[in-house]
C-alpha cells in the first residue's frame, strides 16, 4: 500500500494574474456536461491516501473522488485489488446471508455463487467497457477502467450489506421462493443503480464522457448479471448438484419459479 | 518501434485520432503492419471460438482458425481493386495506403470483436444446445444468432465510422470520401461473403460431425443460395397465389 502514499504535488491553481497569452480553455459544448468541482486532485481532501480496504470503502460511500483521483496515480493497482477485496468480502457475508433461508449447503454455495458471480460478470463486461471508451474518444487507460469497475462492484456489494439485516428478516419469516427472489433483486437493483452511478461519474471525473456507449455498457452488464442468477442457480432454495444441468434465459427461470411457487408454495 | 509498443497504440486508432493515423497510414512500418495483423488474428479468433464453443470445443477451434481467415483474406483479396477505385473516385492514396486503410479498419473491428468475445462466451454458456424439437432450445438458437449478429454489425460500423475521416484527409472532396467508403465496403461485402460460404461451417449442423471444412468447398456460392432461397420463397407466394 505504500505506493498509494506517494500522491504528486498539487497541480498549480488558476491566478487572476496569469499573462494574456494564457491559452483559455475551449467553450462547452452545447449539452456538455460541467465537470462536477473541477478535476480530481484539486481539491487537497481528494488527495488522502487510501491505506486500507476500510479506507477504501469509506471513500467510495463518502468521497468518491479520493477513488477517482488515486485510480490515476502510480498505486491504482493496490486500490483496485482493495476495491476487489471489499467486493469479494461483502459479496461472500451477504451471499451467507442469502443462505440462510435455505441452511445447510446453501450456507456455503449460495456465498461461493454471488461472489463468483458478481466477479466474473465484471470480468466478461470489463473488455467490452475499455471498447466502449476508446470509441466514445475517451483517453483512459486499462488499470482506470479496471479500477473503476472494481469500485462498481465494491460499491454494489457494499450496499447489499446495508441491505443484508432486512433480508434476513424476510428470510426468516417467509417460505416463498419466489418472494425472497424478488426482495433480493430490488436489493440488488438498488446497489448496481449507486455502482452504475460511480462508474458513470468517474468517467465523467477521468474527463472521459461517452454518454451513450456507457449506456449499452450498463444495459449488457445488468443483462449479464441477471443471467448470471439464473446461470449459477439455485441462489435460493436447494437443488441437488451445484450447478444446473439445464440451460435457461433468466426471464424463463423466473417464470417457472412463479408458476412452480404459486402451485405448490415451493417450500425452502 | 517494435510489435508489442505498437500493439498499444490500438487505442489510439479506436479512439479514431485522426492525425495519428494519417501518419501512420502515410508509411508502411513492418512492426506496425504486425500489429495490426496480430490484433486481428487474436480478436477475431477469440470470437470464433466463442461462436463454435456451442457446438462443440472442437468446433471452437476450427472457427478459430477460420474466422482471422475471413478478414485477411478479404483485405488481401480486395487490395488491388481497393487502391484502384480510391483514386478513380476521388481519393488519392496508393496500393499500400489504402491496403493499411482496410486493415486498420479490420483491425478495429476485430479489437471489438476480441472484446465482445467474453460476452459471445457466456452467450453460448447459457444458450441451449441446437435442437428444433424443443421451443426453448430453438428460441436460444435465434437469440444467439441476434447476439452474434449484433456485435458483428456493431464492429463492422465502427470500423466504418473510423476510416471515413481518414479517406476525408485524402479526399479532395467529402462525396468522394463517402463513394470510395462505400465502394470499398460493397466489395469487401461481395467477397467476404464467398469468403464465409467457402469456409463454411462456422457453427454447423447438429446432426452432422464437427469438421472443419464442409464437403462442398468449392461449390456453388453464397449468391446462388441466396437466389435459390428467394426463388423458392417467391415460387411458393405464386403458388399460394394460384
Amino acid at each position: 500500500m505504500s505506493d498509494m502514499n506517494n500522491t504528486p504535488p498539487l497541480p498549480p491553481q488558476p491566478s487572476n494574474s496569469e499573462p494574456a497569452s494564457t491559452p483559455t480553455p475551449p467553450p462547452a459544448a452545447p449539452g456538455a456536461v460541467p465537470p462536477l468541482f473541477g478535476a480530481p486532485g484539486t481539491d487537497p481532501a481528494d488527495r488522502v491516501p487510501i491505506t486500507n480496504m476500510f479506507g477504501a470503502s469509506e471513500a467510495l460511500l463518502r468521497h468518491p473522488r479520493r477513488i477517482w483521483f488515486q485510480l490515476t496515480q502510480s498505486g491504482q493497482l493496490h486500490l483496485t485489488l482493495a476495491l476487489l477485496g471489499i467486493a469479494l468480502g461483502c459479496a461472500l457475508v451477504y451471499g451467507f446471508v442469502v443462505g440462510t433461508f435455505s441452511g445447510q449447503d446453501q450456507l456455503w454455495a449460495a456465498p461461493v455463487k454471488i461472489a463468483a458471480g458478481l466477479l466474473i460478470s465484471g470480468l466478461i463486461c470489463l473488455p467490452s467497457l475499455y471498447i466502449f471508451s476508446c470509441l466514445g474518444g475517451a483517453n483512459t487507460r486499462l488499470l482506470e477502467v479496471c479500477g473503476l469497475v472494481a469500485g462498481l462492484l465494491a460499491l454494489l456489494a457494499v450496499l447489499l450489506i446495508g441491505f443484508a439485516p432486512v433480508a434476513w428478516i424476510f428470510s426468516q419469516s417467509t417460505e416463498s421462493v419466489a418472494a425472497m427472489g424478488a426482495l433480493h433483486l430490488a436489493f440488488a437493483a438498488i446497489a448496481t443503480g449507486f455502482g452504475l452511478k460511480f462508474l458513470a461519474l468517474g468517467f465523467r471525473e477521468l474527463n472521459a464522457r461517452f454518454s451513450g456507449g456507457l449506456r449499452v455498457w450498463a444495459a449488457v452488464f445488468v443483462l449479464v448479471l441477471l443471467q448470471m442468477t439464473t446461470a449459477l442457480r439455485p441462489l435460493i432454495g436447494t437443488s441437488d448438484s451445484f450447478l444446473p444441468s439445464e440451460k435457461k434465459f433468466f426471464l424463463a427461470h423466473w417464470f417457472d419459479t412463479l408458476d412452480k411457487d404459486s402451485r405448490t408454495g415451493n417450500p425452502r | 518501434m517494435n510489435t508489442a509498443v505498437q500493439v498499444t497504440q490500438i487505442p489510439v486508432l479506436l479512439r479514431g485520432e485522426t492525425k495519428s493515423v494519417v501518419a501512420w497510414i502515410r508509411q508502411w512500418d513492418w512492426s506496425r503492419v504486425r500489429a495490426w495483423v496480430a490484433v486481428t488474428v487474436l480478436g477475431a479468433a477469440l470470437f470464433g471460438a466463442a461462436i463454435g464453443w456451442w457446438r462443440a470445443p472442437l468446433q471452437a477451434f476450427y472457427t478459430a482458425a477460420k474466422f482471422p481467415l475471413v478478414l485477411l483474406l478479404t483485405a488481401l483479396g480486395n487490395a488491388v481493386l481497393n487502391a484502384m477505385l480510391a483514386p478513380l473516385l476521388g481519393v488519392n492514396m496508393g496500393l499500400r495506403q489504402s491496403l493499411l486503410a482496410v486493415l486498420m479498419s479490420f483491425t478495429i473491428a476485430a479489437a471489438i470483436l476480441g472484446a465482445f468475445a467474453p460476452l459471445q462466451f457466456f452467450v453460448a454458456w447459457n444458450v441451449p444446445s441446437f435442437n428444433l424439437e424443443l421451443r426453448s432450445a430453438f428460441l436460444g438458437y435465434r437469440f444467439m444468432q441476434f447476439a452474434t449478429v449484433s456485435f458483428i454489425a456493431f464492429a463492422g460500423v465502427m470500423a466504418n465510422v473510423r476510416l471515413l475521416p481518414l479517406l476525408r484527409a485524402h479526399a479532395e472532396t467529402d462525396a468522394a470520401a463517402l463513394r470510395v467508403l462505400f465502394a470499398w465496403l460493397a466489395g469487401n461485402l461481395f467477397l467476404g461473403s464467398q469468403i464465409c460460404w467457402v469456409l463454411r461451417p462456422f457453427v454447423g449442423l447438429p446432426q452432422a460431425p464437427v469438421e472443419f471444412l464442409g464437403p462442398g468447398l468449392f461449390q456453388g456460392s453464397f449468391y446462388e443460395e441466396v437466389f435459390q432461397a428467394l426463388r423458392a420463397v417467391l415460387l411458393q407466394q405464386a403458388e399460394v397465389g394460384l
